[in-house]
């Protein structure tokens, strides 16, 4: 039975903690009566009994198990300025001697979890944890398991005093990193993202150039335009001639065209320049996303949506692009024309200078404040759209089944309701700005008035020019632009931060499958394969497979067999290495996959699944898809043992018919048919039929059934299915549930065994007599010599 | 002899879900704190509960199996049952379905198209993130379920009547 232990104040031993907890919760555990040197595996909670948050620490070590709680908080260092600390308190903790306990159990809920104690005494719940914990919490089971199998836990584990910790929040952060994702600098991504540029310095340099050129080019003309004109032309202060006056004003029409003239010209080497590099920088984006995305183990592919990986390579390039290309220009222009424009106004009059500079902070700020509340509404009305873009999508996947049960109306209604709210968002949106916009307009014209208004008392007062002013007046129209775009610009900005990051994520995601550096050749396999005390999970603590030993001879047939669910097709991935065992291994001509040579692996073993992908491309490309150099006779022998050659000969343009998406349509037997095809030109050594023909009708079996037959000679075969009659030529049969192995042996014997198999036959074949086909060939047979044995 | 097995014939009798009732069934919390169960007789020591309709029907349509997860039958309305066990089964659901519940927003963050969400749960102050919030925040009438990265859930009972600078930092994604 648990027994409570008040914590002891004041203490401990001296020595340091051999445990992965941090070395000040060691310390606070040791005050409190715990010695942590032993400990064997220690994990962290977050939860007591009651489902109440509050920290929790497990160990266990020869001697017990134990759980602490308290409360862990995040301090800043008192001797380290900017340093973070984590203080410990520890309230309570609960110790059980090992020898009481039986094992533990890792119960999980919907948005919780439990580990469950078993001791002779029946099961007491020791803790809940939140749900993402779970995996940490199985980790700790498997790990008492172990130890009470052998009494030895190898390698000690759990809690990780080494994990880098945020200098902000003091949580745990990627490797290598000092800051957690919430407070990673978006300044270290653009840092990232120039790099991009680094070989185009040259370049950059030049479209910098170009680009202060141009606004400094913008920042002279109202000098001309405006100040010479009025001050020099209109107000004659030399008093100058008509003649001369007129050769003046054509002087200075000539110098304003030209200097705009220069300006284009600047703009069209800039824009050159930049149309120059962007393609290829961003050519080089797309193929680092894409080549990274290529190397990416399957389960990376699982775990994303396939649309939202599309977004990565298409939209979140185009989004880096578009900042690159159109905002960066944009952002050192507006600075170079703001700061030029300013020194400018305040060389003209420092003090209307002043003036304006005190009332651009209001209209900034309610640029940016209109900006938040923009972004808010906006997004809502995003939301709608994607609800409309979903509601569409889903509507015309589904025409048959909406036109099938006479949906039509619903489906408009649905439809209807989700533009009736977008619109209503999008009103709301329309009104906010056509209300905000003139108010700003207001304030700038407040402003301008205000200029006016003093300015023209300057003027008056002949402190200022008729020309200085009026020029004035166009200089603070030109910091409008800039003002504005300057006041959205971070919002771009962060559009373009949050691509890139998610362009880093997939650049940066570690493929789960990995080649050894010194991975073993193995391009002549045997074939013989073996899966020893293979574990596997997809998620953590659920179990696919468990512990399972299988044994298949090069050159043998090993038919599996098993309900919905019961690792069948896991199997198939471990042994093709589309996944890695958690724990045990799949060996290979005696050799672990996982140290022989991946190119090795997919090119000595072929899979034909039920899920069949064709290619966008012509019949002959997807057959020799595995192969891309076999002659068009090796192509022609391959569909024939697939039996495809004579449908393909019926296709319009047979061969060169196009497939895959927007091609040709083929039936669910044709297809896989061409895949077989692709497996017969591929020569794989070892062989998986991963339920191969489970969607064909019964004429298509047979015919499909015979390719395999002939694709089966000399090869190890691993056949899954769940139709038997497809598996009477197995040499050996296992049968699968829940991931072990409940029954092994030839088909007969499986039979005679009158277990799990034999119970499948019979429903298989009551089921096949129900739809009239009475005979079930060899199974059949088998059942009439079984039951003569009996009699 | 073959006819151990006998080959399941699928007709409505079969597809009809049993049902458990006060009069072919009992519930009571077992020393251990887990739920048993006595019904059509037979005693089953731990009863797990999974309810069919858990957003909108919580209380109705519970499906009751035996710990290797062997359907036992199915509870129409929790309500039918007398009050002792109406607690005792009400108390193993709202463990199994136990969501924190949060009581006020104090910050959303959208940074690199995470959204960092700091909250109050009762006293304690919980961060977390979520990410792809079309898919992680599901509104069903007023109450609206977050999910963060790491899978765990969260909860709003309604967020009408959360205070309102919460209401409007939840609202941007809600539809």
């Amino acid at each position: 039975m648990p027994e409570k232990k008040p914590p002891k104040k004041g203490g401990g031993a001296k020595k340091k903690p051999e445990g992965r907890f941090p070395p000040a919760l060691c310390e606070e555990l040791r005050k409190a009566g715990l010695e942590t040197r032993d400990f064997m595996f220690c994990c962290t909670g977050d939860m007591d009994n009651d489902a109440c948050y509050r920290d929790a620490w497990l160990a266990f070590d020869k001697k017990g198990f134990y759980i602490a709680f308290g409360k862990a908080e995040v301090l800043k260092s008192k001797n380290r300025k900017k340093a973070l600390e984590t203080k410990y308190t520890v309230d309570e903790i609960i110790s059980v001697p090992a020898n009481e306990i039986d094992g533990f159990e890792v119960e999980q809920y919907v948005s919780t979890g439990r580990l469950v104690m078993n001791s002779a005494g029946g099961q007491t719940s020791v803790t809940r944890f939140s749900i993402g914990l779970a995996g940490d919490f199985d980790g700790f089971k498997k790990a008492f398991d172990e130890f009470k199998e052998t009494g030895e836990y190898t390698h000690r584990g759990g809690g990780d005093e080494n994990e880098s910790k945020c200098k902000k929040c003091g949580k745990p952060c990627p490797p290598g990193q000092d800051y957690c994702r919430r407070h990673s600098k978006s300044s270290a991504t653009a840092v990232r993202l120039f790099k991009f540029f680094g070989g185009h310095s040259a370049q950059i340099a030049l479209i910098l150039l170009l680009m202060i050129s141009e606004a400094a080019i913008s920042v002279i003309v109202p000098q001309l335009s405006t100040r010479t004109l009025y001050d020099k032309v209109f107000a004659n202060p030399d008093g100058l001639s008509q003649a001369q006056l007129v050769k003046m004003l054509g002087s200075l029409v000539l110098g304003i065209a030209g200097i705009r003239v220069v300006r284009v010209l600047f703009q069209a080497a800039d824009n050159w320049v930049t149309g120059s590099i962007m393609p290829r920088i961003m050519f080089n984006l797309k193929t680092k996303i894409f080549n990274s995305m290529q190397k990416l183990s399957l389960s990376f592919y699982s775990s994303k949506q396939t649309g939202s990986l599309m977004d990565r390579i298409l939209r979140d390039a185009n989004n880096i692009y578009n900042f690159f290309v159109d905002g960066v220009p944009r952002i050192i222009v507006s600075t170079a024309t703001m700061a030029g424009v300013l020194v400018i106004m305040f060389r003209m009059s420092w003090r209307l200078t002043l003036i304006a500079l005190f009332a651009l902070p209001v209209l900034f700020a309610t640029l940016v404040l209109g900006d938040r509340l923009f972004r808010n509404m906006h997004h809502r009305a995003w939301r709608y759209y994607a609800k409309i873009s979903s509601i569409t999508s889903d509507n015309i996947n589904g025409q048959r089944v909406i036109k099938a049960f006479a949906r039509e109306d619903d489906e408009f209604e649905n439809f209807s309701s989700a533009s009736e709210e977008l619109r209503k968002a999008e009103l709301r949106l329309s009104l906010a700005e056509a209300t905000l916009f003139p108010m700003l307009e207001i304030l700038v014209f407040l402003l301008s008035a205000a200029v006016l208004g003093i300015g023209g008392t300057m003027v008056a007062k002949g402190k200022m020019t008729v020309g200085t002013l009026l020029s004035y007046i166009v200089y603070l129209e030109m910091l409008k632009e800039p003002f504005g775009f300057m006041a959205w610009v971070s919002n771009w900005w962060s559009r373009c931060a949050d691509s890139a990051q998610r362009v880093f994520e997939v650049c940066d995601a570690k493929p789960d499958i990995t080649e050894k550096e010194n991975a073993v050749p193995l391009d002549d396999m045997r074939g013989d394969v073996e899966l020893r005390e293979l574990d596997f999970e997809y998620e953590p603590a659920h179990p696919v497979i468990r512990k399972m030993n299988l044994k298949v001879r090069a050159g043998t047939m090993l038919g599996i067999v098993g309900k919905t669910g019961a690792g069948k097709t896991t199997i198939a991935n471990l042994i093709s290495r589309l996944y890695d065992a958690k724990e045990g291994s799949v060996l290979i001509d005696g050799i672990d996959v996982r140290d022989i040579k991946l190119a090795d692996i997919r090119k000595n073993v072929g899979m034909v699944s039920q899920d069949i992908y064709l290619f966008i491309g012509s019949v002959a490309d997807n057959i020799r898809y595995a192969k891309p150099d076999a002659s068009m006779d090796e192509v022609i022998a391959a569909a024939k043992a697939a039996s495809a050659h004579d449908f393909i000969m019926k296709l319009p343009d047979a061969y060169e018919t196009r497939v895959g998406s927007g091609g040709q349509r083929l039936s669910g037997g044709e297809r896989q048919r061409i895949s077989i095809a692709r497996t017969i030109i591929q020569n794989p050594k070892i062989l998986i039929l991963d339920e191969a023909t489970a969607a064909m009708d019964t004429e298509t079996e047979r015919r499909i059934q015979s390719s395999l037959t002939a694709l089966k000679k000399g090869r190890t075969t691993i056949a899954i299915a769940h139709r038997l009659s497809t598996l009477r030529d197995s040499d050996y049969l296992a049968v699968i549930d829940e991931g072990r192995v409940i029954e092994y042996g030839t088909y007969r014997e499986l039979l005679q065994q009158k277990g799990e198999f034999y119970k499948q036959y019979k429903i298989q074949s009551e089921a096949l007599k129900t739809i009239g086909i009475v005979s079930y060939e060899t199974g059949a047979a088998a059942e009439d010599d079984d039951e003569k044995k009996e009699e | 002899m073959s006819g151990e097995i006998k080959s399941q014939t699928i007709s409505p009798e079969t597809l009809a879900a049993e049902y458990v009732h006060p009069a072919n069934c009992s519930f009571r919390t077992a020393e251990n704190g887990f739920l048993s169960a006595v019904i059509n007789g037979k005693e089953y020591k731990r009863v797990i509960l999974t309810r069919a309709l858990p957003l909108n029907f919580p209380d109705d349509y519970i499906c009751v199996t035996d710990a290797e997860k062997n359907e036992l039958g199915i509870i129409e309305h929790i309500s039918e049952f007398p009050e002792e066990q109406r607690k005792a089964v009400n108390s193993e659901l709202s463990q199994r379905y136990y969501c924190p519940v949060v009581d006020e927003i104090i910050s959303v963050k959208d940074k690199m198209g995470n959204f960092y969400f700091d909250v109050k749960i009762g006293d304690f102050k919980k961060s977390f993130t979520v990410k792809d919030i079309s898919r992680s925040i599901r509104q069903v009438g007023n109450s609206v379920y977050l999910t963060d990265i790491d899978g765990n859930r969260f909860k709003i009972e309604d967020y009408e009547k959360i205070p309102p600078k919460s209401r409007r930092k939840i609202e941007p994604y809600l539809y």
